[in-house]
């Protein structure tokens, strides 16, 4: 029994991460980059891509912003989690996201039956959230990696390099910064946002609760 | 307690002081200890993550959110694009994730009986799975 789980766990894996893949992947196959050979209007498409994709960049910061004014705390523990526990975080992601789309084809196959409409409904506003919030605590964890301050006396001696918002505003910058990046930066922003998918839900939204109760016999 | 001058002391010990010199039980019960303790040099001790982590660095943050918001700014103005083009870019991976799901459920309606019963069992793994990984409590600052 215990040989089998050992082998359907990295297989569940590995089914997790193809199906990620699946849904990550462009539609249309990626273009070679060749300036020369380059027209007006791929230019003029490439100056929009950018454009939308730095607006994004933009409320992702002020939602970073936001966030940690408010819940401070919890986003510095699911940011801990991501340097303490990587694997179990991406692990946890990516099987997370496989199960958000399988139960949304569920909940999909329902809509005949229409218990399936607010089913679906809650899947996208819950993972949604677990998106928002997991990515900001990624963009904590990338900051506090960069520019986080490795010893007391490298802490006093800053100034504004130092704190739970800057480290957040920095990982966006830089995240943001690489997502412009041809080819490399929707896969590592792809890969940033399983694990913010993973952190979140490993740490219960920061809270650190276990999601499930252990059942216990009362003791007379 | 055995004697008199023992109940003397509890009752007022700094009065009594002497009495711990003589009564080597109440010496024992309440005598200052010797506990052989190391110099803790608390710089020495790794940074925690909550140190200094509820400084607002307002300069920073507002100057990123500042750049950021320019910079989209200048590239929708030299793309010739509105703030509700953006919306409806950004929404076209949403657009076609939802496209994914739906086509799938219209699949899975058609397909046979045991293509069914596999993707049943394929949601009953995954699910399993992520409530296993669940289980597991998080390391955090323990690590």
């Amino acid at each position: 029994m215990r040989r089998m789980l050992r082998l359907f766990v990295p297989l569940t894996i590995v089914a997790a991460t193809l199906v990620t893949a699946m849904i990550a992947a462009p539609a249309e196959p990626a273009r070679t980059f060749d300036l020369k050979s380059i027209t007006l209007q791929q230019a003029a498409s490439m100056v929009q891509q950018s454009a939308v994709i730095v607006s994004l960049v933009a409320v992702w910061m002020l939602a970073a912003v936001a966030l940690t004014l408010m819940s401070g705390r919890e986003v510095r523990a699911s940011s801990t989690e991501v340097r303490a526990s990587a694997l179990h975080c991406f692990t946890l992601g990516l099987v997370a996201v496989t199960s958000f789309v399988l139960t949304a084809i569920v909940f999909s196959y329902l809509i005949p039956y229409f218990i399936g409409v607010p089913l679906l409904f809650a899947l996208a506003v819950f993972a949604v959230i677990t998106k928002i919030y997991g990515m900001v605590a990624v963009f904590h964890a990338v900051g506090t990696l960069v520019a986080g301050a490795r010893s007391r006396e490298h802490l006093a001696s800053r100034k504004w390099l130092r704190g739970d918002l800057a480290m957040a505003v920095i990982g966006a910058l830089l995240l943001g910064a690489i997502r412009l990046i041809p080819v490399v930066g929707p896969i590592v922003w792809g890969l940033a946002s399983v694990f913010a998918i993973g952190s979140a839900l490993a740490t219960k939204f920061g809270r650190r609760e276990p999601w499930f109760l252990a059942w216990r016999p009362a003791e007379a | 307690m055995k004697t008199d001058s023992c109940l003397r002391y509890l009752e007022d010990p700094e009065a009594n002081a002497g009495h711990l010199a003589e009564c080597a039980e109440c010496r024992a019960l309440f005598g200052e200890h010797e506990v052989a303790t190391k110099p803790l040099a608390l710089d020495a001790l790794p940074l925690a993550p909550w140190e200094g982590a509820t400084h607002r660095a307002w300069p920073l943050v507002l100057g990123g959110v500042v750049v950021a918001l320019i910079a989209a700014a200048v590239l929708c103005m030299i793309a010739g694009m509105t703030p509700l083009h953006v919306v409806e870019s950004s929404f076209k991976s949403v657009q076609s994730m939802r496209a994914f799901v739906f086509t799938s459920a219209d699949a899975l309606r058609d397909a046979s009986r045991g293509a069914q019963l596999a993707f049943a069992g394929a949601f009953l793994a995954v699910n399993g799975v992520l409530v296993a990984l669940l289980r597991r409590s998080p390391r955090g600052i323990d690590a």
